[in-house]
């Protein structure tokens, strides 16, 4: 019995890493009593996986889980008895039972973002489309990537522009997500690469951002919010629960 | 409350800021405007290890019961966000309400290690009060102290309003409810002081005045009003299973030291190990009854959700019931997948036993601590365990599959010799020859042996109370001759830093002399000293020098039995003859019996009811 769950992260909430999110919800579940399924083996686990780990300071309005279940409950039930144990900043708002076995992290491919920020060299909102309208004609973008083998620190050239999909520069009036924004920041939403086939953290896409169009961000100022998370499946992108 | 938006903007640039965020599961927040009382709990560590304390579980919830009075947490925050609080002007808060701590009534610091007094003093600072107990007014908090460390108060006497001697639970709610009849009353901080210093457990230490023969040592000491008593004795609660317990935990969100709940089974010890200052300050024993443990585990299990119970005390298999216990935990709660965990296992095949159970199938590495490498020093010490317990103990967690063991030392005992000290590598060599002395076949597992030694720190109110410490150099010198010997790669050799234990033996035995060095070595910048890539040992020196205090005159010197020691006017329970007579046998080598036996005489029935004592 899976059963797929769609949940917040926010406010101090997004402070939190992966590894504490699992840990908070396997407590949740245990005091909530919900008949979770457990792996086999010497040191039982909860059957759980998270979609896309989000990384620390990022809040989001729409994350995924799967979890498995021993026996069906109604997901009403399930809903008010682990949003009765969940603290307010994470809460989860839909829950369906899900047939197809494949994992979910396997079939992510796109997140999309709202990033707020403040930019020293930036004045214009119209100043910024253009920027990153040349920008994305480029068909490399490079980023350093430093990577920790053992004591070994490998540094990485990677051509980030193939993870990044649509980037729009919002007008002031118009924003999505429910998190109230300080009216003088830029406000952007962006599609990038998630899931094992590519992925990139939306702050490194700031990173790059600011180095290629010469911003000067203060970085106190950037927000950043997970609006949406897309799989694919049976070769169409739709959202993890439709 | 503190400026939010500032708050906000430094979290982005703190590592691990869910340090500071509170709002955790079972955490209490009240309005604080409605409250009477305001105690803000003060850990002088980060949340991680605070959070690890059950002290602070048990007092956090058991004031917040109260309806007017309100309980919040403050640790102390890790370098980098006091670096960005500093540069943001933020003073330290708390977790709940993000109020700042100088305007709580009480800031109540738990002492766990004498190593955090510095960060006792940059918590201070940081929270915008003055660091001396006299330039503090009515406008700042009642600064006071408990938990073991204060069974020696004296280097934080210029610093602490007041102590609170012994267990907390009963005091300190007396404690809150004078100050509401106080509050009311307009009178001065030291009429409070006054009145508090009639409570038993409190101590004053502005109310006394102590005097100093010329070789340094204490002439006397004595109680400069009427009020306060000579001795202070110290508080116990008689009945453990009527003693308030919580049925709530916070859970933190982030993984802290201790990540599980702890059951606390019973307090104190009987064992009368001679370097043990917890075996005597916890005396009586007192059990809590397995009814009233599995009913508090039902409550933890429910209201946490934590994977991992833990069985607490000083000697957990020494509870009277203990296979009965974690049988009945097991069977309650296997299907939940709630695991059972006992962290001080004794070397016998009873613990052992015990051990397979819990485990069932996985191996996780075993833990012994025979204190001392020859039988010779461990009878010097009462650790009451033979070679043969060992080996028995050993070849019987092989046989059951464990190839990881660790085994503790101290080295630095009184009395040790070079052999004892090589006895430490020559147990770590027998441990290895008898798993090689399994056939073959039926060896599991891939054996690492680790022997650890810290240096040995002679601690108040134990038999050892005035022996003199190694020195750096003596204690180099042994550390040295472990390493030169020690050449297996099965085996892997641990030891403390000299120089910690140097400090800690300072302040452990100091007298309110040392509260001046504190502070200067503060002023220089120490704090977070526990923590080997924050400790200055060279600030330290400095520090003594400036003030001109001797730290071997703490550390080094060998008292007198005649000598007034600084922490005489506290009264532990156990008498001084015992301690003395604990000490001579000591020299002799002679064994005291574990006092479940037969009474050796200690004294704790004679001064305080309740507990297997009466």
């Amino acid at each position: 019995m899976n059963l797929r769950i769609k949940f917040t992260k926010k406010n101090y909430l997004r402070y939190i890493s992966h590894h504490d999110l699992m840990r908070l919800f396997k407590r949740a579940f245990r005091r909530a009593d919900i008949p979770i399924k457990y792996s086999e083996g010497f040191n039982p686990q909860p059957r759980l996986s998270i979609a896309n780990p989000l990384a620390l300071g990022i809040a989001s309005c729409s994350e995924y889980m799967d979890i498995e279940l021993q026996e069906r409950m109604s997901e009403h039930v399930f809903m008010d008895r682990v949003n009765e144990e969940l603290p307010d900043d994470i809460k989860i708002l839909e829950v369906k039972y899900i047939e197809n076995t494949k994992s979910l992290p396997s079939l992510i491919r796109w997140g999309f973002y709202e990033i707020e920020f403040k930019a020293k060299n930036l004045k214009e909102v119209e100043e910024l489309k253009k920027l990153i309208k040349n920008w994305l004609k480029e068909d490399e973008i490079l980023m350093k990537k430093v990577k920790r083998k053992g004591n070994k620190v490998i540094e990485k050239e990677l051509n980030i522009r193939k993870l990044i999909g649509n980037v729009v520069v919002k007008d002031k009036d118009i924003i999505d997500s429910d998190i109230k924004k300080d009216v003088n920041c830029i406000v952007l939403n962006c599609l990038l690469k998630a899931g094992d086939k590519g992925n990139l953290n939306p702050m490194d896409f700031m990173l790059s951002m600011d180095k290629y169009l010469n911003l000067d961000i203060d970085w106190d100022t950037v927000d950043i919010v997970r609006l949406a998370l897309f799989i694919e499946e049976d070769g169409k992108i739709k959202l993890p629960i439709y | 409350m503190i400026d939010i938006e500032k708050f906000n903007k430094i979290l982005k640039r703190v590592e691990k800021p869910a340090r500071y965020i509170g709002l955790e599961k079972n955490s209490i927040k009240k309005n604080l405007k409605d409250m009477e009382v305001k105690f803000a709990f003060a850990f002088p560590d980060i949340y991680e290890v605070g959070m690890s304390h059950l002290g602070l579980h048990i007092l956090y919830n058991l004031i917040n019961e109260e309806e007017e009075i309100a309980c919040e947490r403050v640790f102390a925050p890790w370098v980098d966000m006091e670096k960005e609080m500093i540069r943001e002007g933020i003073p330290l808060f708390t977790l709940e309400s993000r109020e700042p701590v100088k305007n709580f009534d009480f800031l109540g610091f738990t002492l766990q290690y004498e190593m955090s007094y510095t960060n006792v003093i940059n918590m201070l600072h940081l929270s915008g009060i003055p660091i001396l107990s006299k330039e503090r007014s009515l406008e700042d908090p009642f600064v006071i102290a408990g938990g073991p460390c204060v069974y020696n108060p004296e280097p934080l006497a210029d610093i602490i309003d007041f102590f609170v001697i012994g267990e907390g639970e009963e005091v300190t709610l007396e404690i809150l409810n004078r100050y509401k009849d106080f509050k009311k009353s307009g009178k001065d901080k030291r009429d409070f002081l006054k009145e508090v210093s009639k409570l038993e457990g409190i101590y004053v230490p502005s109310f006394y005045q102590v005097s100093y023969n010329e070789d340094g040592t204490i002439k006397d000491m004595i109680p400069i009003i009427e009020e306060a008593p000579k001795t202070i004795k110290k508080r116990i609660i008689k009945d453990l299973n009527k003693v308030y317990f919580p049925e709530k935990l916070i859970v933190p969100y982030i993984e802290i030291v201790h990540d599980r709940i702890p059951l606390e089974i019973f307090r104190g010890c009987t064992r009368g190990c001679r370097f043990c200052q917890a075996g005597i300050i916890y005396r009586p024993v007192r059990e809590k009854s397995i009814l009233k443990l599995l009913e508090l585990a039902d409550n933890l299990v429910k209201n946490t959700g934590y994977e991992d119970i833990s069985l607490t005390s000083l000697s957990s298999c020494d509870y009277s019931q203990l296979k009965l216990l974690v049988s009945e935990l097991i069977n309650r709660y296997e299907e939940k997948k709630v695991g059972i965990s006992l962290p001080s296992l004794r070397l016998d095949s009873f613990s052992l036993d015990i051990l397979k159970e819990i485990e069932k199938v996985r191996k996780t590495g075993l833990t012994f601590a025979p204190e001392a490498g020859s039988q010779r020093l461990r009878d010097v010490i009462n650790k009451g365990v033979t070679e043969e317990d060992l080996t028995t103990a050993v070849s019987y967690a092989f046989k059951e599959g464990w190839s990881n063991i660790k085994l503790y030392f101290m080295i630095g005992l009184p009395t040790e010799t070079d052999e004892d000290v090589l006895g430490i590598k020559n147990l770590g060599y027998k441990v290895k020859d008898i798993f090689f002395n399994q056939p073959k076949e039926k060896r599991k597992g891939n054996l690492k042996i680790t022997l650890s030694a810290s240096c040995f720190v002679p601690k108040p109110f134990t038999p050892f109370q005035w022996v003199g410490q190694n020195s750096i150099d003596e204690f180099n010198r042994k550390i040295n001759l472990l390493k030169d010997n020690i050449k297996d790669r099965k085996i892997t050799f641990n030891y403390h830093d000299p120089r910690l234990s140097y400090l800690e033996a300072i302040l452990a035995r100091g007298d309110r002399r040392l509260g001046k060095t504190l502070i200067k070595a503060w002023e220089k910048g120490c704090k977070f000293d526990g923590w080997s890539e924050l400790f200055d040992y060279d600030k330290w020196i400095e520090a003594f020098y400036e003030t001109k205090v001797q730290g071997d005159f703490y550390a080094l010197r060998e008292r007198d039995l005649e000598e007034i020691l600084p922490w005489d006017f506290i009264d532990s329970g156990v008498s001084k003859e015992y301690l003395i007579k604990e000490y001579k046998k000591a020299k002799a080598q002679e064994l005291t019996r574990d006092c479940r036996l037969g009474c050796t005489g200690c004294g704790i029935n004679k001064s305080f009811s309740g507990g297997v004592c009466n």
